[in-house]
């Protein structure tokens, strides 16, 4: 427990000190930074719509740091999470276009699966790849990503274009329910939720979870112990694509309601560094997700109310990512801790 | 001025909760060797370490050459003429062997690096002390012994007149180690002073002019070589008699459990590392396989553990054919192995100890329930193993991080012992662990011995190999150049053997 209580204080820490130095910026510009940091509280929060915004933002990297995690975990790098996003949304929207022969509850659920299975199928190629023939799974799930981005963009304006000035598809049949109308927030939150705490749960007290972070820590020691490294790492990445299927379902169903062209950019980038910075802790990753969205979504507020720009939102983030890999800080704070102790 | 060159006086050291050192006391004067002995965590790395100011002191005084130093650190303690070879080689792979030991210390010429004069300075050492370097050399094609030459070639240049050893045989065969006394004799006779951490008793009794033991972070005391002898050392480093010859129980060996016929096996860089290996192993009986390590002996393990692929030829267990066979199924058909590596085989070294103690049952009855993991049962036998082995500390939930040698070793032969099985297979059981766990771990493979297991033994520790076996088997690169029955074995043909001895050498061997 204790641990546990340090690694949130180190995060907290981090979080100031992003948000300290993101002030400085923001004074070198001529601008006072709690007015600002108050407009993007105020974009975040203020208001039934800004919270749903807020929120629904949130939903996707909930999904999305899970899945970077859940890969993680098993020793896989997976920059591919975004792809596995676009190819989840173009299933469901295929889907919830074309199968109208089915009842609505059971379309909405095979949707889902349809979106998880094609996205989990899409992470196996560089799983396998890396497991039988040691190509990167970075470089190879970075490439992909813009695969799958052009293959929904031909998708949305040729085949299942829907004929209008956007490239987008033709609205679904069935809807997650949203529930804090105007802002698109939707029942998506709360299956991403429960999933994640379900996956908490698989990692921590199932089989397959000691196999894989056996496997993530120690792969010579998995095969010694007879556990395939292979054969997890490539199940962990499935898992892990099928979680940002899931996550682009969510969007498409819940959000647009029809397949947009490019909707998911910087959905997966934003959840590997929510959980980059949590060093992939499935319980910290929600949270850190939240701290993303509310940073996404207030910062127009913020360029509107003041005359911070809103890219200075990334630039916290980037400071944010620079001062969580700066393990070293927080080792010379303890030592003086101790040094201050024993005298 | 002083008669010692280094002084520490009542240190103390604690890491978190682990008191590493309680009350240090430690002496250096010029021109000895002074080992420093002690079981696995016992404080002799830290003590070093801390003088090295690697960490710093909570209590305690560290004087060099007479001189107080308050609060030491890597720098301050190279510019007083400390050097220390980590038991880990601090080098860069990628780079040469000039290169590394000129690393931050080039001598410069302009904006270049003056490598001509680099080298003069590092051949003269090189020379002076007789050592076998090639500088050209990148880091990762010269051998172990080679490396730690480097090492103390690269404290040299940096001036320094105490060099501190961290179990530097540890890594080496005999003849490395050999080879590395006679220039730790060449560097006293010409001054310096030389501290030797080791648990090595016959080495110590070999270098070292004055010996200090600890034991658990406290200093036992000192005695020079002349007025001690290895059990009055062992005894003070255990706080008991130890027994380390174990009275070897006979068994009558039953049926084949394991076949090896005519097999052929890559290595890491090399195809063909084992070629034409045939052995086999009765149940109730200790096969030793005995050789310098590095010639096959730890292909042939992971070839039988269907850790590595098999050329050619065929293992039978109990026999069952074990050629395709992945690591589970081999284990399933009786498989028990304590492998030689047990920071990267046979731990996971970032889960606790109970977690390590199920790591081959994970999945099975009565580990799991269903897809969910049983934690009541894991808890129940975990503790019960602990119990049985003596696993220190008796916590099941710590991690495996924090163990000694000893007992992280103890939790590998508590899972492989306790999951029976047909055969075990025991590489290097005791290398690195503390003369505490080598008793108790020789005296369980006896006892599975005695159960009607056959247990194939590698060892490159040759009184183990003699004090367990029923039968040797000695391998010299890749080859069996030697069979013996454990009555006609000693140090002396075994060691022929394994420097590739031919069979008239066994037979001279055998009538002496």
């Amino acid at each position: 427990m204790n641990v546990a209580v340090k690694s949130i204080q180190k995060i907290l820490l981090t979080m100031l000190l992003a948000l300290a130095i993101g002030a400085l910026f923001i004074l070198f510009i001529g601008e006072n930074p709690l007015e600002a940091y108050g407009a993007l509280l105020r974009g975040a929060f203020n208001g039934k719509l800004k919270i749903g915004t807020t929120l629904a933002s949130f939903t996707p990297l909930l999904l999305t740091s899970c899945a970077f995690a859940v890969a993680a975990k098993a020793g896989a790098f997976n920059v591919g999470v975004e792809g596995e996003v676009f190819l989840g949304g173009i299933t469901a929207a295929y889907i919830g276009i074309n199968w109208t022969f089915l009842p609505a509850p059971v379309l909405l659920i095979v949707c889902f699966l349809g979106a998880m299975t094609v996205a989990a199928l899409w992470a196996l190629i560089p799983a396998v790849l890396k497991a039988y023939y040691r190509v990167s799974e970075v470089c190879v799930t970075i490439l992909m990503n813009s695969v799958a981005l052009y293959i929904t963009s031909y998708l949305v304006s040729g085949p299942m274009s829907a004929g209008v000035a956007n490239a987008q598809s033709l609205p679904v049949t069935v809807n997650l329910p949203q529930f804090m109308k105007p802002s698109s927030v939707n029942a998506g939150l709360f299956i991403a939720l429960i999933t994640v705490v379900f996956m908490i749960w698989v990692l921590n007290k199932t089989t397959f979870g000691y196999k894989v972070k056996t496997v993530g820590t120690n792969p010579s020691h998995a095969e010694y112990v007879g556990i395939s490294p292979k054969k997890i790492f490539i199940q962990s990445m499935m898992l892990s694509g099928a979680l940002g299927g899931m996550a682009g379902c969510i969007e498409v169903l819940g959000v647009h309601g029809y397949f947009l062209n490019n909707f998911a950019a910087g959905l997966g980038s934003n959840g590997m560094l929510a959980s980059l910075i949590v060093k992939n802790n499935l319980v910290f990753a929600p949270f850190m997700s939240f701290f993303l969205a509310v940073l996404k979504s207030g910062a127009m507020g913020m360029q509107q109310s003041t005359g911070v720009p809103k890219s200075i939102v990334d630039t916290i983030t980037a400071v944010f990512i620079i001062v969580a890999t700066m393990e070293l800080l927080f080792q010379f704070k303890d030592k003086k801790n101790k040094k201050e102790k024993s005298k | 001025m002083s008669e010692y060159v280094i002084e520490m006086k009542d240190i103390v050291k604690s890491f978190g909760n682990v008191h590493a050192v309680r009350n240090g006391q430690f002496t250096l004067k010029k021109g000895e060797i002074h080992s420093l002995i002690g079981e696995n965590g016992a404080g002799k790395s830290t003590m070093m370490k801390l003088l090295y100011g690697m960490y710093p002191i909570d209590d305690g005084s560290i004087r060099i050459h007479g001189d107080h130093i308050p609060s030491i650190s890597p720098k301050i303690a190279i510019e007083k003429g400390i050097g220390m070879v980590h038991q880990e080689f601090m080098l860069v792979n990628e780079l040469t062997v000039l290169e590394n030991i000129i690393l931050g210390f080039e001598p410069r010429h302009g904006i270049t690096i003056d490598f001509d004069k680099a080298r003069k300075t590092v051949e003269q050492y090189i020379n002076q002390y007789g050592m076998d370097i090639q500088l050209g050399k990148k880091i990762n094609q010269i051998s172990v012994g080679e490396a730690q030459r480097v090492e103390i070639i690269k404290t040299l240049t940096r001036g320094a007149n105490v060099i501190i050893l961290d179990e530097p045989t540890a890594v080496l065969t005999p003849q490395e180690t050999k080879q590395l006394f006679v220039i730790l004799q060449n560097l006293r006779k010409d001054g310096k002073s030389l501290v030797f951490i080791s648990h090595k008793l016959n080495e110590v009794m070999e270098i070292s002019d004055r010996i200090s033991v600890m034991r658990q972070g406290n200093y036992i005391g000192s005695v020079s070589k002349e007025e001690t002898s290895p059990a009055e050392l062992a005894k003070m480093m255990i706080g008991r008699e130890v027994f380390l010859n174990i009275e070897k129980t006979q068994t009558k060996p039953g049926e084949k459990v394991l076949e090896v016929k005519d097999v052929w096996v890559s290595g890491e860089k090399e195809i063909s590392k084992i070629r034409g290996v045939s052995l086999d192993v009765r149940a109730g009986e200790i096969v030793g396989i005995a050789g310098i390590d590095g010639n096959g002996q730890s292909e042939l393990i992971e070839a039988i553990a269907g850790l590595r692929q098999v050329e050619k030829g065929s293992v039978l267990l109990d026999g069952k054919e074990l050629g395709g066979l992945s690591p589970k199924q081999i284990r399933k058909a009786g498989l028990s192995h304590i492998p030689e590596d047990r920071n990267t085989r046979g731990l996971n070294r970032s889960m606790s100890i109970k977690e390590n103690l199920i790591a081959v049952q994970v999945g099975e009855a009565p580990f799991c329930k269903g897809v969910v993991r049983d934690d009541k049962e894991t808890m129940e036998y975990a503790k019960q193993l602990s119990e049985v082995f003596d696993i220190r500390p008796r916590d099941p939930e710590i991690s495996t991080q924090s163990l000694s040698g000893g007992n992280a070793q103890k939790v590998v032969v508590a899972r492989e012992v306790s999951i029976g099985g047909k055969l075990l297979v025991a590489s290097q059981p005791t290398r690195g662990v503390d003369i505490g766990a080598i008793e108790s771990i020789r005296k369980i493979l006896q006892e599975v011995k005695a159960k009607g297991m056959g247990v194939l033994l590698v060892s490159a520790d040759l009184e183990e190999i003699l004090s367990l076996s029923d039968r040797i088997v000695v391998m010299h690169e890749g080859r069996i150049t030697g069979r013996l029955k454990a009555e006609e074995a000693n140090e002396d043909n075994l060691g022929l053997l394994m420097m590739g001895g031919t069979a008239s050498a066994k037979e001279r061997g055998s009538t002496t």
